[in-house]
């Protein structure tokens, strides 16, 4: 029998997700103590944090010290490890602090992003000129999934998604260049509160939640089959166990009325002393085999059933159970227009516009000249002799 | 497979109230807290911290090794099947893993169980190789499974009446199970007491997971993560091809399997050992030698047919007559001084009158020829001689000594500090370090390559962890092991008879205990048998023949040993179970 455990041992890495190093470690709470006013005098692996009396912490005193690494050996310091309490204390309290805001981004701040369909071949991106036209608005959402049943270890999962607030168009170029913003091996950059209201996100985030629950159908199927199976085969052993207990009525039963049997005819042929003795006796025998006899005809009814409500109780205890939760909220402001580029090989060149946004990329389908079909990572541009011409067209020409 | 829809999917959508509540803060540091947020959801990044805790000196982790205690505790969640092929060192797996938790406290209470022989071996290994100290159903000092929290204990000790309900009565964090397959068959009491018992992290280990048929397989699985492969019948159906008994749907199966059993094969390792040359020399005894000999022999035979009570002590005997006059002499004495034995008092001083006789011991001057061989030809003369008595080490040392040679002396009685400090003196000065049987375990002498077993155990464990000391990774020369006997005597037979049948000295221990597993599961002890053999044989002829039926005994254990082997890896073939998903 395997008693339920706490994962002690980890979770799922997911896209969101970044590894927790040693160094990762370091530098996030470097970067967050500076930014809360604090200084840090650094000897080897020692770090002699002073705190500003205004800084509003529970977790820093005035001046502490922080250790980095897990042997520290006195009681004296806080160690400084990715399981360190000191550490995970620092990350809620930071993760808490700001969990809404805005960043923008600038024509220069993005350089421009060449689409995957453009990467890895043979033709030159001579140039790709951006001109904006219109400021948007775009919203980033990381949302924590969790998917937990009785019989298989929680299944944690941090999602990016990023939709534009008007159209409500998925911009998964967006999510990328967000997630590469907010990489703690990055510092991190300005920040401003929101000028969006709550009216207004809502709504966007019940559409960014159903995003999610899509994106992460495949993991809940497999989780599912998993319970499934699991419940199949605690209501298959609950079958068997039942199947022996009637087994064992049934034998009881045998036994009851070879008894009365006896009695019955004791009964009959004793004297009138051993007579109510043997009456009392069968009478009690009878209840005995009556009850014994109820008991049996329910198990084997609900057994014909297939135990219809033990069964609904197995599975409703397998239940998988999926939570969707908002941590963090980005109003991101780009810049939305046109991209002109000019694509060149040895003996030709071809310039095409197509719609773009900073950070967002291109933002419009570009189709094969001959096929028409989307042009993607997996069925690039090959050729531009007569338009863009796609792998598929070209492996076929 | 199976209808899954019948379990229901409930996505529950967590409120945003607080995050909006928070729109209207000072937002600077907004883009820390999405790097908080995104360090929260990620995995530590884990690592095996009591690694470099690790006395390089008694273990030596190969990469194999350290990946698969990493898979089991941080990929399996603390539950693992570890089914290496023989020989790649599972038993260090676990000590890494055990190690790992002690280091994380997360290790309040750990039961193994072992098969009864290799108890003492698992608690030797993990004290000397890892630091950890268990304690040992059979050690003096054991009161039950309720007193102590770290324990090694047969299997079969477990699930007795006298011990079962304390066992079961504990939440066990860790449950470490040895030669799992002894528990595949689900009716059993084996399997009920694992089925049973209730633990947090689970590492069973075998070679062989399939002993008969697939449904081993599910039953050992089943009791580590139960659900994982549906009912048994689900199993059957879909994994197996019922009219041929093979598997189908492999693909499936071996996903599934790979959350859960990790099997390294020797092909995919760096594992490497050097040469062993084997050489056994038998010798005339002199005419005192044999007549002792044949006196001793015929006392044991006639008083265990008189009291089979004293089976121990009369091995004893029987093996000291071929290690040395000396050790037999000191039990002798002993028994003659103790009055246990007044009936046989003649027959025993008339043993010591024989002992006196002998001027010469035959294998001490024999023993002279080797350790000369190796002076002349091996760096610094190093050469272990082994022996099973005390009488016997401190005999043969005086000899060496007396000829001249540097000679160290081991034996159990030393202190760790002293134990230390002789490896470190044998290794530096060379010569010749007589040793008993205390040095088989844990200690690591692969600055040596020549060893000599003076006497030799009558259980072939013993035998190959002696030879374990030198001949293991690290070891960059040939190894020679020299092996003495006397003619007609019982030490001739073992050697001939079984282990040179069974190809002992070229086995590594993992195959050995395979092959003993299975012979302890019929229910035999390898000494009981040979003794037996010894004591009821009728004439010459019959003892030979006794001999050779054992042979083919074992023979058949190693075959059917091989043949597992060979199937569970017709089985695990093409299945990557022992890389590692990312």
């Amino acid at each position: 029998m395997v008693s339920s455990t706490d994962s002690t041992w980890g979770q799922v890495m997911t896209d969101a997700a970044v590894p927790v190093t040693q160094s990762a470690v370091e530098t996030f709470t470097e970067q967050y103590l500076r930014t809360l006013g604090c200084d840090i005098d650094k000897h080897d692996n020692r770090w002699a944090v002073t705190t500003p009396n205004e800084v509003d912490s529970e977790l820093l005193t005035d001046s502490l010290t922080l250790v980095c690494g897990s042997d520290v050996g006195d009681g004296t310091a806080e160690e400084l490890h990715p399981e360190s309490q000191f550490f995970q204390t620092l990350l809620t309290e930071a993760s808490e602090r700001t969990p809404t805001g805005k960043i923008s981004l600038e024509t220069d701040d993005a350089a421009v992003q060449i689409p995957k369909w453009l990467q890895g071949s043979d033709i030159e991106v001579r140039s790709a000129d951006f001109t904006p036209y219109y400021d948007r608005t775009a919203l980033v959402v990381l949302f924590r999934v969790s998917i937990e049943t009785v019989s298989e270890y929680q299944t944690e999962l941090l999602q990016a998604v990023a939709l534009d607030t008007r159209s409500e168009e998925f911009l998964p170029t967006l999510e990328e260049t967000f997630l590469q913003i907010a990489s703690p091996d990055n510092e991190a950059g300005t920040s401003e509160s929101m000028d969006m209201q709550a009216a207004d996100i809502r709504p966007l985030l019940d559409t960014a939640r159903e995003q999610v629950v899509g994106r992460i159908q495949e993991t809940i199927d497999e989780v599912h089959q998993e319970a499934s199976r699991a419940a199949d085969a605690e209501v298959e052993e609950f079958r068997q166990m039942q199947q022996q207990r009637i087994q064992e009525l049934e034998e009881q039963l045998s036994n009851l009325s070879a008894r009365i049997d006896d009695l019955s005819q004791q009964i009959n042929s004793s004297d009138a002393g051993e007579r109510v003795e043997a009456l009392k006796e069968r009478k009690e025998l009878k209840t005995e085999y009556e009850d014994v006899e109820t008991e049996l005809d329910d198990l084997r009814q609900c057994r014909d059933q297939g135990f219809p409500e033990r069964q609904r109780e197995i599975r409703a205890r397998h239940a998988l159970d999926v939570q969707v939760k908002p941590l963090t909220i980005t109003e991101v402001e780009y810049e939305s227009g046109e991209l002109e580029v000019v694509l060149a090989t040895d003996e030709h060149t071809r310039d095409f516009t197509a719609g773009y946004g900073t950070g967002v990329g291109i933002t419009e389908v570009v189709n094969c000249s001959k096929c028409e079909k989307k042009l993607t990572e997996t069925n690039p541009v090959r050729d531009i002799a007569r338009g863009l011409t796609c792998l598929d067209c070209y492996r076929e020409e | 497979m199976v209808s899954y829809d019948l379990v229901d999917v409930e996505v529950t959508h967590g409120s945003a109230d607080v995050l909006l509540e928070s729109l209207s803060q000072d937002s600077d540091d907004h883009i820390q807290s999405v790097q908080a947020t995104r360090l929260q959801a990620g995995q530590p990044d884990s690592e095996l911290r009591a690694l470099k805790q690790l006395d390089e000196n008694s273990v030596k982790m190969l990469e194999h090794q350290v990946d698969a205690a990493y898979r089991a505790l941080f990929k399996m969640d603390g539950k693992a099947l570890l089914a290496d092929e023989v020989g790649l060192g599972k038993t260090i797996e676990v000590g890494m893993i055990l190690k790992e938790m002690h280091f994380r406290e997360t290790n309040d209470s750990v039961l193994i169980l072992t098969p009864a022989q290799l108890a003492k071996q698992w608690q030797a290994e993990l004290r000397e190789k890892f630091g950890l100290d268990f304690i040992c159903n059979y050690d003096d000092e054991f009161n039950g499974f309720d007193d102590h929290d770290y324990i090694i204990a047969s299997i079969d000790t477990a699930k007795s009446d006298h011990h079962r309900s304390t066992v079961l009565k504990r939440d066990w964090d860790v449950l470490v199970l040895d030669e799992a397959h002894y528990v595949k068959n689900e009716d059993t009491d084996r399997y009920d007491l694992i089925d049973r018992l209730t633990y947090n992290y689970a590492f069973f280990l075998t070679a062989t997971p399939i002993q008969n048929e697939l449904t081993d397989l599910y039953n050992v699985i089943s009791l580590l993560r139960p659900g994982l492969f549906g009912t048994r019948d689900v199993f059957h159906q879909y994994f197996i091809d019922s009219s041929q008994e093979t598997l189908v749907n492999r693909d499936e199966l071996h996903e599934r399997l790979h959350k859960v059993m990790i099997r390294n094969r020797r092909a995919e390792t760096d594992i490497d050992f050097t040469d062993r040359t084997v050489d056994t020399r038998t010798f005339d005894p002199s005419p005192a030698e044999r007549e002792l000999y044949q006196a001793v022999s015929d006392y044991v035979k006639g008083a265990y047919g008189q009291n089979q009570g004293q089976k121990l002590v009369l091995m004893l005997l029987q093996k000291e007559v071929v290690s040395s006059p000396a050790a037999l002499k000191h039990t002798i004495e002993k028994r003659l001084d103790e009055q246990s034995e007044p009936t046989h008092a003649d027959e025993l001083e008339s043993i010591l009158g024989l002992i006196e006789e002998i001027d010469t011991v035959t294998k001490q001057e024999r023993l002279l020829d080797i350790v000369e061989e190796a002076r002349d030809n091996v760096e610094k003369g190093r050469v272990i001689v082994f022996t099973q008595f005390r009488a016997t080490q401190r005999q043969v040392l005086d000899r060496l000594a007396s000829e001249g040679y540097t000679v160290h002396s081991f034996h159990g009685g030393h202190s760790s500090e002293e134990k230390e400090q002789i490896v470190g003196d044998f290794e530096a000065e060379g010569g010749v370090l007589v040793s008993t049987d205390a040095m088989s375990e844990g200690r690591n002498l692969q600055f040596c390559n020549i060893l000599v077993n003076y006497d030799l155990p009558w259980n072939p464990m013993r035998v190959e962890q002696r030879i374990g000391r030198i001949h293991r990774i690290g070891q960059k020369r040939s190894v020679y092991i020299f092996n003495m006997a006397l003619k007609d005597t019982v030490e001739e037979y073992v050697l001939d008879r079984l282990y040179h049948k069974i190809d002992l000295f070229q086995q590594s221990v993992g195959e050995l205990s395979s092959i003993l597993s299975r012979l302890e599961e019929s229910g035999t002890s390898f000494e009981d048998e040979i003794f037996e053999r010894l004591v009821n044989a009728g004439s010459e002829v019959d003892l030979e023949n006794d001999f050779d039926d054992m042979a083919v005994d074992l023979q058949e254990q190693r075959e059917l040993a091989d043949k597992l082997e060979e199937f569970n890896s017709g089985v695990f073939d093409g299945f990557d179970l022992g890389a590692s998903d990312d």
